[in-house]
């Protein structure tokens, strides 16, 4: 991808395939194939892309240079597996919710179902479906059966508006929540969740194309369930842990989902979704049966939903009621979506991303790392560079530095996110992405690049298309 | 829907019509029926206490609080605190509860106090933002109030997630577990005096509010501004201070709920988790009620509180679904928005946005 | 928009009809969001003066009322009453000041009686019971149904109510809006009847908005015409016909 974007370069200048076309202000690749042509459209979101893929090689690089202080900030791969499930539940949440207005506060219920879905499947649970279905085809089934939840719930919740749509739609998820949580043909003690039959299951789940043997890799937590990869490269062994190779084949089946919920936004069906937001009574006037839309919009959306559950399940081999159906970890979902800027699509992720961030910061406890252990929390770390001598030391009467830090620091994770929320719901109620927009005037995959273009050609602005 | 159907078949294999008559009969019975009845009021009671602050707050400012249940768990906390403060082991029962009450109105004032500086800072601000954003921030607030409590527990020690023992023992003698009493009297009925406690308190409280709806200036301005604060604005009435007064009063009464929940380890008890808990089922029992008519929030408690206690009923003799009680509030809630989706008594533009 | 001169010039020669001016409107401009509604009204009422704004719907004689209580407050030009400025002042400190708002459609509290709807309106609770007294003089009809509901009454008692609303808040001017609206002829006679006896006799002066225009210009002594968010004519209402080349052409037929 590196060198597509080396070729698309000189495009920045206004080169002569830029000057002779009036499509987009300076578009170089005019008559070129579709795919060069759609690459440069999508440039930020393929830098984006690379970053994703990169990261695992830079996380491991660094924290072997240096342990205490890259361990400590980066997000590790564990915890990037799950930026990239519950970012797409989060995406999926901002799908409907951030680009329709209307407010699914019961959202965690296609999150659960696609969860709880693909695990009863593997256990035999589900009447037609062998328990070796393929995962891949139980996650798409378990996306089509969340969408037709959504459409029940949606035929009757989409007669309200505001409130009562958030309340009604919390109130199906919890009527969901209530059941699953107590039905015991589910497993033994259904309120504590379902696993993984181990002995049905002994490897974990392949994602991939199904019974294509080379094009599917297992995901999994942990090495002596999931697969291992180790390759030689130019030179250079790598070797993927099954974490790793989780983060890229769950990192596929989310880059897949966000391009196609992408694609849908952009086209007028996404239109009249936004439509709907702005002023649902003008988009009926103008003669779009708005109620037929927010149906779509929320299949779509709840599909995707499940999709997020079912990888979230799969990677983690079991599920409970608590971190799947209950209405907080919709929650979740509506506070990455708000920090990352409502009605961004992408934005609910790197919300997400953000903060898990936040988390891994305030953690508090140690990582082995190269066979020495390693803090992996701003308190440990601080600790470990301050030293006994800086934290006895006494600031008035008997409160040490050690006290404030472990007051500030230890495990305080929500209380931040929790802050910060309310400073952004109060001062960037656009959240970083929609803020990031609003300043370019334009969706940022669209707008960074004329900037840093027009930048590079000495500030001249660029006349660019107008904003569709 | 298969979950309770296959719940209640287990029950029900044999021959489904008899079974159903034999659990009517046996429900018809006197015993049985007063039974349910005394339970359904007090879980009524409890449930209009955590609905009626969060009423009145979107009744007049058309704010849905979702800080209500974490303001009512810090209710239960300072209550535990204040109490264990006010109540020495050698007090009898009266003095007991004549402290609890000086520890509620200490709630109420210190509660109401935060609730119209939380309106003043934060809510006030977004008043002329979609009503998301009020909702967002009190998500929030949630978030922060939770790790709040947490911090100052873990400051003294006290477990957040199990329940808060320490104030029970400030509890007079005829409440407890060991209080329960049968009344042969009537039909062998067991009541424990927490319930009686709880039925008494909750009715003086709805009569309290009602009083203080119809029967005073403040309580009239309130009523006027909840149907049409514009109008009401411009007869001359400073609205503002109104929302400052209802938001500061929702919580104070968020605050006096958890106060009463911080005796009673059965349908409360002051734990972290308490927030989350009361949340939903106060939301429900507002939603059906109407959203922000005092009335409704009333009859709607009733009718919550007596399913809950009936299905609770049904679940311990008849149905093995641990959920059912649970699941049916919520299918209240559904059903409610479909039949009537303004709720039992609520008018139209209300909340509509 | 033929008149280019400033139409506040236009009041000066006004003053005659009236005293001390109550409410006075300066070169407003009140927006809905974007959409820019006044675009510079200027006028004026005045102690012992009725004055009717008249004009097309949607032309910003709502919009006047609003902006004169704050309830929308212009962006630009300033109100002020009883030569006080309160241009940006609550709406609630306006009302105090003594204007009273009859709106559009009435705005009964519905769920409140008839009583409470009129307590409301007192603002010294100590006159509550005095000022009741005067309401139920003026409309025997309200003393009938003072403990019904506001909601079940009928459009004429209605608007009768919403009259005593700015009649027992004691207002030296009231903002009255379509008062004719969607009531039956004999009952328009009866509401016009009220609002004359009132301006007369309770030392009230109205700011009419009405589209009935021969009623509009029976009960006021000036007018002002308002086109596109300004006002483009002015001016005694004596003698003045919905003929009137000024009025027909803003009028339309």
């Amino acid at each position: 991808m590196a060198t597509d974007a080396d070729e698309a370069d000189p495009g920045e200048g206004s080169g002569p395939l830029g000057a002779t076309t009036d499509v987009g202000g300076g578009d170089p690749l005019a008559g070129e194939p579709w795919y060069r042509r759609y690459l440069w459209d999508h440039r930020v979101h393929a830098a984006v892309v690379v970053l994703f893929a990169l990261y695992p090689f830079a996380y491991s690089g660094l924290t072997e240079a240096m342990p205490a202080t890259m361990t400590t900030l980066l997000p590790g791969i564990t915890v990037m597996v799950g930026v990239l499930y519950f970012g797409l539940f989060a995406m999926s949440f901002d799908f409907v919710s951030g680009y329709t207005g209307y407010l699914d506060f019961g959202h965690a219920a296609f999150y659960g179902i696609g969860a709880y879905f693909v695990i009863l499947v593997a256990n035999d649970k589900v009447p037609l479906l062998d328990p070796s279905t393929p995962f891949m085809f139980s996650l798409v089934i378990a996306g089509l059966l969340a969408a037709l939840v959504a459409l029940v719930i949606g035929a009757v919740s989409f007669r309200l508006t505001g409130v009562y749509f958030a309340m009604i739609t919390l109130g199906f998820a919890q009527v969901i929540y209530v059941l699953m949580s107590n039905w015991d043909y589910l497993g033994d003690n259904p309120r504590s969740g379902i696993a993984v039959n181990t002995s049905m299951h002994p490897e974990g789940f392949e994602v991939g194309v199904p019974f294509v043997d080379a094009l599917n890799m297992q995901i999994a937590s942990a090495n002596f369930v999931g697969e291992t990869l180790s390759t030689e490269l130019a030179g250079h062994v790598i070797a993927l842990s099954a974490p790793e190779v989780s983060y890229f084949m769950i990192g596929l089946v989310v880059g897949f989902c966000y391009f196609a919920m992408q694609r849908v936004i952009h086209s007028p069906f996404g239109k009249v979704m936004i439509a709907i937001r702005e002023n649902e009574e003008r988009a009926e006037a103008i003669g779009y049966d708005t109620f037929k839309y927010k149906m779509g919009a929320f299949a779509i959306s709840a599909f995707f939903a499940a999709v997020g559950g079912a990888l979230f399940a799969g990677y983690r081999r079991s599920v409970d009621p608590d971190n799947s159906l209950f209405f907080l970890v919709a929650g979740d979902a509506l506070l990455a979506a708000i920090i990352g800027g409502f009605g961004t699509l992408a934005g609910a992720l790197f919300g997400f991303l953000f903060f898990e961030f936040l988390g891994e910061l305030l953690a508090n406890n140690f990582v082995s790392r190269g066979g020495e252990s390693v803090p992996d929390g701003l308190l440990p770390y601080l600790r470990d560079v301050l030293g006994e001598g800086t934290l006895s030391t006494t600031l008035f009467g008997d409160v040490t530095v050690r006290t404030v830090l472990d007051v500030l620091f230890n495990g305080r994770a929500e209380l931040y996110i929790g802050v910060l929320f309310v400073l952004f719901v109060l001062y960037v109620p656009n959240g970083i992405l929609g803020t990031l927009r609003l300043w370019l005037g334009g969706t940022v995959a669209k707008k960074l690049p004329e900037r840093i273009g027009s930048r590079l050609r000495g500030g001249q602005a660029d006349p660019g298309p107008p904003d569709d | 829907m298969t979950g309770a159907n296959y719940a209640a078949g287990h029950a029900m294999q044999a021959a489904p019509l008899a079974s159903a008559v034999e659990i009517l009969l046996d429900f018809l019975d006197p015993g049985t029926i007063i039974q349910v009845l005394i339970n359904g009021l007090a879980k009524s009671s409890v449930f209009v206490m955590i609905a009626v602050g969060l009423t009145l707050v979107f009744g007049l400012m058309g704010v849905l609080n979702f800080a209500h249940g974490s303001l009512t768990m810090i209710g239960a906390y300072l209550g535990g605190a204040l109490v264990l403060f006010a109540v020495s082991p050698s007090m009898g029962d009266f003095t007991r509860l004549g402290a609890f009450f000086v520890v509620v109105v200490a709630v109420l004032a210190l509660l109401t106090a935060l609730g119209a500086a939380l309106e003043i800072s934060l809510i006030r601000p977004l008043y002329d933002r979609p009503p998301l954003y009020q909702i967002l921030l009190t998500f929030g607030l949630t978030l922060v109030f939770d790790e709040i409590v947490r911090i100052v527990l873990e400051i003294y020690d006290i477990q957040p997630t199990t329940k808060w023992q320490a104030p029970l023992n400030t509890r007079p003698s005829f409440m407890g577990q060991e209080s329960q009493r049968t009344l042969d009297w009537l039909f062998g009925v067991r009541v424990d005096g927490m319930q009686v406690f709880e039925i008494v308190f909750g009715f003086v409280v709805v009569v309290g509010i009602w009083l203080f709806l119809t029967r005073t200036r403040y309580g009239l301005y309130i009523r006027a501004g909840s149907e049409d604060t514009e109008m009401t604005e411009a007869l001359g009435i400073d609205v503002g201070q109104a929302f400052t007064v209802v938001f500061g009063l929702g919580v104070g009464l968020a605050g006096v709920a958890g106060a009463l929940l911080m005796w009673d380890p059965i349908r409360g008890g002051a734990s972290v988790p308490l927030g989350a808990d009361v949340l939903l089922p106060a939301f429900v029992v507002v939603i059906v009620g109407g959203l922000g008519t005092y009335r409704g929030t009333v009859v709607a408690a009733l009718i919550v509180g007596m399913t809950d206690a009936t299905m609770t009923w049904l679940f311990d003799n008849h149905v093995e679904f641990a959920g059912l009680p649970e699941l049916v509030v919520f299918l209240i809630l559904v059903i409610v928005l479909i039949v009537k989706p303004q709720g039992l008594f609520g008018v139209k533009e209300v909340g509509g946005h | 928009m033929s008149a280019d001169a400033d139409p506040g010039d236009g009041d000066a020669s006004d003053t005659s009809t009236g005293g001390a001016p109550l409410v006075e409107v300066e070169d407003a401009h009140t927006y809905y969001g974007e959409s820019h509604v006044l675009e510079g009204v200027s006028l004026s009422v005045r102690e012992g003066e009725n004055v009717a704004l008249i004009g097309r719907n949607g032309v910003g004689k709502t919009t006047t009322l609003r902006t004169i209580l704050q309830l929308t407050p212009p962006r630009r030009g300033t109100v002020r009453v009883k030569g006080a400025d309160v241009t940006g002042m609550a709406t609630h400190e306006v009302a105090r000041r003594g204007v009273g708002w009859i709106p559009e459609d009435r705005r009964m509290f519905a769920e409140l009686t008839v009583e409470e709807n009129l307590t409301v309106s007192v603002r010294e609770s100590e006159r509550t019971a005095a000022e009741l007294e005067r309401a139920f003089e003026t409309f025997p009809a309200l003393r009938e149904h003072r403990s019904r509901k506001a909601g079940n009454l009928s459009g004429g008692q209605q608007q009768m109510l919403a009259i005593a609303r700015g009649l027992v808040g004691d207002n030296d001017v009231l903002l009255v809006d379509e008062p004719s609206e969607g009531l039956a002829p004999l009952i328009v006679e009866t509401v016009a009847d009220v609002l004359r006896d009132i301006s007369q006799n309770d030392d009230v002066s109205l700011l009419l908005v009405e589209q009935n225009f021969p009623l509009a210009v029976d009960l006021a002594d000036r007018f002002y015409l308002i086109d596109h968010g300004q006002v483009v004519e002015s001016g005694p209402t004596e003698g003045l016909t919905s003929d009137d080349e000024r009025i027909a052409r803003y009028l339309g037929a």
